[in-house]
């Protein structure tokens, strides 16, 4: 039993690291995520919309097999832990061999290596002295930095550059499940939801996206937002000034334009929207004494009659401010509609959207305990603007803005942006740093008793042009040795060159 | 069979071919410079620094196309230098846009078509000087003027930035993506070549010439035939775009009787398949002979096909199915269709470019192994770049939208493209796939950054609206 179990470990161990199962799983990503991009996915799209596009039953079938939002189904997530599980396998099996290769560098080739090594040459050379000091002056001329090996009765050159480059598929598999690392903590406990701040309001409630609310260790407040329009009327600029209060005292502050964060303590708060919240900041009015007035009233007739007729007064206020006009009239602001409608002397609001607005006030004189209604615009069914004691005028509507943002919460970024800039680290010393070995070691002919020298060199990629520059270190050894090459006769250079 | 056929034909056909590449070249030309006179304005404005840039490419392309056929030296020289001029008056482009944009030109498609074209001529450039891969602008001139010819058909005004988009990062992301595309788009190019130098049949590339035509008709037809016309989208002239009737709903019109030329057409691009898969199931090598006229036939048929969607669909008022009373459609309304006609004609002139001059073609080409060997190197570029372009769009993801990976379509087919191209190199280090195999791969990665680049713009909704 042991046996087998042993064996089903091993046969497991096996699939999961073969190259195989990598592709067979990677395909299976690409054919799923792809499904995802065609099928139209439930948190991208409103639910009207689906049920537009797929038949009640195909909908039913999507929805339970998870087609409908494949990137949070649980196939989907448990397909990239495999996926994460096969890197991980791979590169264990794969590992010490690279380890191996990696920290005891090969130094001194045996005479099977020599032979299958490609590119070699054999150079003729008047001892192994003046052969190897050659090779060292070549190599040190190519910028490389040879040592003399020595072993037993062996000796020889070896020279290397960039050995972490057989280590770099490891730093790029490393980055990979670092980024899905970083990734798996932020669905488990990143959180990401809206506010929306009216201007002047505190909140510390974010709505998140599933519709729960979640309160933050501090608050937030928006102290103005705005919009920048282009000359033809596209929005430039959103922006809005926040502070972070804590502890009832302002932490922190900053102005954000999208594409440009608040950040305390891990949340995030991002601009993305903008608008009217149908609320108004100020409306300001001019009072004038209304002449037509005081018929019945005479406190009302003597106010005026004491202030000049042209006199005019600028009064400012929010919705629901009451204002005295003088000693015995009282304005108040009662009612803003976004957009009125009137039906049967009646005035509604049609919509939230800011439309026609209109704003009620109300004048009262406390001696005879009289209202007015006044409108702006003058809606003439229920208005009794000319009736007032005072003819009242708007001169200036500013309206309450509200900033949207997005806040999220991603504990896992560190982890996914560090693995981004190891993974661009890897993939450089993947394609381009090349791991280049040099090896010379002299030969002595039992025959002839004459010495040669044997250069060999190997790269880990681009092949090719490591050739270029093997040829050209050959080219500058047989510079070094030339001096002394007039002591070996040219027959022996041939011998030495086709063995 | 054919080979022998095609030796015989050999001195015949040379100038005929070359007079009909020319022919065609300049039939062309003038047909755009129609188009730009329509149009018009004035001398030294983009558009007609863009229309000088087709003009060049076009030659280019010719000229490239006519050493493939003649193998004469000089031709080469030419086109180079045609390639040159091209890329000095699509950079005046660029910069023209960049100055009265006030913004990189990455902000739409036709903005980054304008950078994607720019970048292929220098990659073509590059690989021609430096590799010595002396006639692949007859792969990527070709897709080069495709991009202009959609540029001249998709919008042109500037528009400003919206919020989203003004960052830093839409730059490194866009350049990044650029450069990556047009390395990729090479190494398709590079693939093809090597498959031509593998001595691959040419039986094969019949196959493959007649499934992606028939692709191409097919999809037009299953989307757009109706009751004998072809439906197109409509296009209002005046606010320059296209006509909805409701949010999201395109207003179709349709020209009648069109339908049933692009059904014929669709059958006789399927004739050359069919022949084929006869020839193999009888092992008959007779029928392939028929299938080279089809061919030729199939390029005729649709050549008249484009003459008469581009005479019907520029202009002119059609009834619709959904409306009443009768409306305008232009050609810009209908890019893909019409690259899909250009496309389908290129594909089979290839096909017919490889027929008759094989021998000279292989001649020209630089040997297998090192074809193969350069498409890996173009393949080695273009992944780090995909990487730091999928990266630098997560970074800028996140500081616009909140959070660096949304499965957007375009996210998610970027990160499609990365995996295969990842799966070519797994396959090529540890599985030392060469040759063959790993150019239909590199062919593969390409059809996906194309699909990612404009299949998902078009028929993919999502986050990344505006390109």
């Amino acid at each position: 039993m042991a046996v087998s179990f042993g064996t089903v470990t091993r046969k497991t161990w096996q699939t999961a690291a073969s190259i195989k199962t990598g592709v067979v799983l990677l395909i299976l990503v690409v054919i799923l995520a792809a499904a995802g991009t065609v099928i139209l996915q439930r948190p991208m799209t409103e639910p009207d919309d689906m049920q537009r596009a797929y038949s009640p039953s195909a909908l039913r079938l999507l929805d339970a097999v998870g087609l409908t939002d494949v990137f949070h189904a649980w196939w989907f997530i448990g397909l990239m832990i495999l996926v994460s599980l096969c890197i991980i396998a791979a590169s264990i099996d794969r590992f010490p061999n690279a380890w191996r290769f990696y920290s005891r560098p090969y130094k001194y080739p045996d005479g099977t290596f020599r032979r299958a090594l490609h590119p070699q040459k054999t150079i003729a050379i008047a001892d192994e002295e003046s052969g190897l000091v050659a090779a060292e002056r070549a190599l040190h001329s190519i910028g490389m930095k040879p040592e003399r090996v020595v072993r037993e009765d062996h000796f020889g050159l070896f020279a290397e550059r960039h050995r972490i480059s057989e280590m770099a598929v490891y730093i790029v598999h490393a980055s990979l499940l670092l980024i899905f690392f970083g990734w798996i903590v932020d669905g488990v406990f990143g959180w990401r939801g809206t506010v929306s701040l009216d201007e002047g309001q505190t909140s510390n409630v974010v709505e998140l996206r599933d519709g729960t609310k979640r309160e933050l260790p501090f608050a937030l407040r928006c102290d103005a937002a705005g919009q920048e329009n282009y000359k033809d009327g596209t929005p430039k600029k959103w922006w809005s000034k926040l502070a972070v209060v804590e502890g009832g005292q302002d932490v922190k502050s900053k102005e954000i334009v999208v594409n440009d964060p608040l950040v305390y303590k891990g949340v995030r708060f991002y601009q993305s929207s903008f608008g009217e919240n149908g609320k108004v900041n100020k409306l300001v009015i001019a009072a004038t004494p209304n002449p037509a007035y005081g018929a019945g009233s005479v406190s009302a007739a003597a106010s005026s009659g004491a202030n000049s007729t042209d006199k005019q007064e600028e009064i400012a206020f929010t919705l629901g401010d009451t204002a005295n006009l003088d000693a015995d009239t009282t304005v108040r602001f009662a009612e803003f509609f976004t957009d009125y409608a009137v039906r049967d002397g009646q005035v509604y609001k049609r919509s939230n959207e800011l439309g026609s607005p209109a704003a009620h006030l109300i004048v009262t004189a406390k001696s005879s305990g009289k209202s007015f209604d006044v409108w702006f615009p003058q809606l003439d069914e229920v208005a009794d603007n000319s009736k007032a004691p005072y003819l009242l005028e708007p001169k200036d509507l500013k309206l309450g803005h509200f900033t949207g943002l997005q806040v999220s919460h991603e504990p896992g970024q560190w982890g996914v942006w560090s693995g981004v800039v190891l993974l661009g680290v890897g993939l450089a010393f993947v394609f381009y740093v090349i791991h280049m070995r040099f090896w010379a070691v002299p030969v002595r002919d039992e025959r002839t008793g004459l010495y040669s020298l044997w250069i060999g060199g190997s790269a880990n990629r681009n092949r090719d042009a490591f050739e270029e520059r093997f040829n050209e270190l050959i080219a500058a050894i047989e510079k070094e040795v030339q001096p002394s090459s007039s002591l070996a006769p040219s027959e022996q250079i041939a011998t030495a060159s086709t063995r | 069979m054919s080979r022998a056929n095609a030796e015989q034909q050999q001195p015949a056909t040379t100038g005929t071919t070359l007079i009909v590449f020319v022919g065609l070249a300049i039939a062309f030309l003038l047909f755009m410079a129609f188009l730009n006179v329509v149009k018009s304005g004035n001398v030294l404005n983009e558009s007609n620094l863009l229309f000088a840039a087709l003009i060049f490419y076009s030659g280019a392309g010719a000229l490239y196309l006519g050493f493939g056929v003649t193998g004469t030296d000089s031709y080469v020289k030419f086109a180079s230098l045609a390639t040159w001029a091209g890329l000095l008056a699509n950079t005046g482009a660029v910069a023209h846009r960049w100055y009265e944009a006030g913004h990189p030109p990455f902000a739409s498609v036709y903005e980054m078509l304008l950078s994607f074209v720019w970048t292929l001529a220098v990659l073509t450039l590059i690989a021609e000087k430096k590799y010595g891969v002396k006639v692949i602008g007859t792969v990527t001139m070709p897709v080069a003027i495709v991009g202009v010819v959609l540029m001249q058909l998709l919008r042109t005004e500037v528009h400003p930035l919206v919020p989203a988009l003004q960052s830093t990062w839409l730059h490194v992301h866009v350049t990044l993506a650029m450069l990556a595309y047009a390395a990729c788009a090479l190494s398709f190019a590079l693939a093809m070549m090597f498959l031509i130098q593998d001595k691959m049949q040419t039986e094969t590339f019949l196959a493959a010439t007649g499934v992606s035509t028939l692709a191409i008709y097919a999809s037009i037809v299953l989307t757009r035939f109706e009751k004998g016309g072809l439906s197109l989208v409509a296009w209002s002239v005046e606010e320059k775009r296209e006509v909805f009737l409701s949010k999201g709903i395109r207003l179709f019109v349709v020209i009648p009787d069109l339908g049933w030329l692009i059904l014929l057409t669709t059958l006789v691009v399927a004739a050359p398949l069919a022949l084929y898969a006869l020839a193999r199931s009888k092992k008959d090598d007779s029928y392939l002979a028929i299938a080279n006229r089809a061919v030729f036939i199939s390029i005729l048929l649709q050549i008249m096909t484009l003459v008469l969607f581009l005479l019907r669909a520029r202009e002119g008022a059609y009834p619709s199915l959904d409306a009443d009373g009768l409306f305008t459609t232009s050609l810009a309304a209908s890019p893909f269709i019409l690259s899909g006609l250009v496309g389908g004609i290129f594909i089979s002139l290839l096909y017919l470019l490889l027929l008759w001059r094989r021998p000279d073609l292989e001649r020209l080409l630089p040997d297998a192994n090192s074809l193969d060997r350069i498409t890996y190197k173009t393949i080695c570029i273009a992944f780090p770049l995909l990487t730091l372009m999928i990266a630098a769009g997560a970074y800028w993801a996140n500081q616009t939208w909140g959070s660096y990976w949304n499965w957007d379509p375009k996210e998610t087919w970027a990160a499609i493209t990365w995996l295969v191209y990842a799966g070519y190199l797994h396959m090529r280090i540890t599985r030392g796939w060469r040759g063959r195999r790993a150019a239909y791969f590199a062919i593969l990665g390409f059809g996906v950054v194309m699909f990612t680049f404009f299949g998902v713009t078009y028929l993919l909704p999502g986050l990344h609206a505006y390109a």
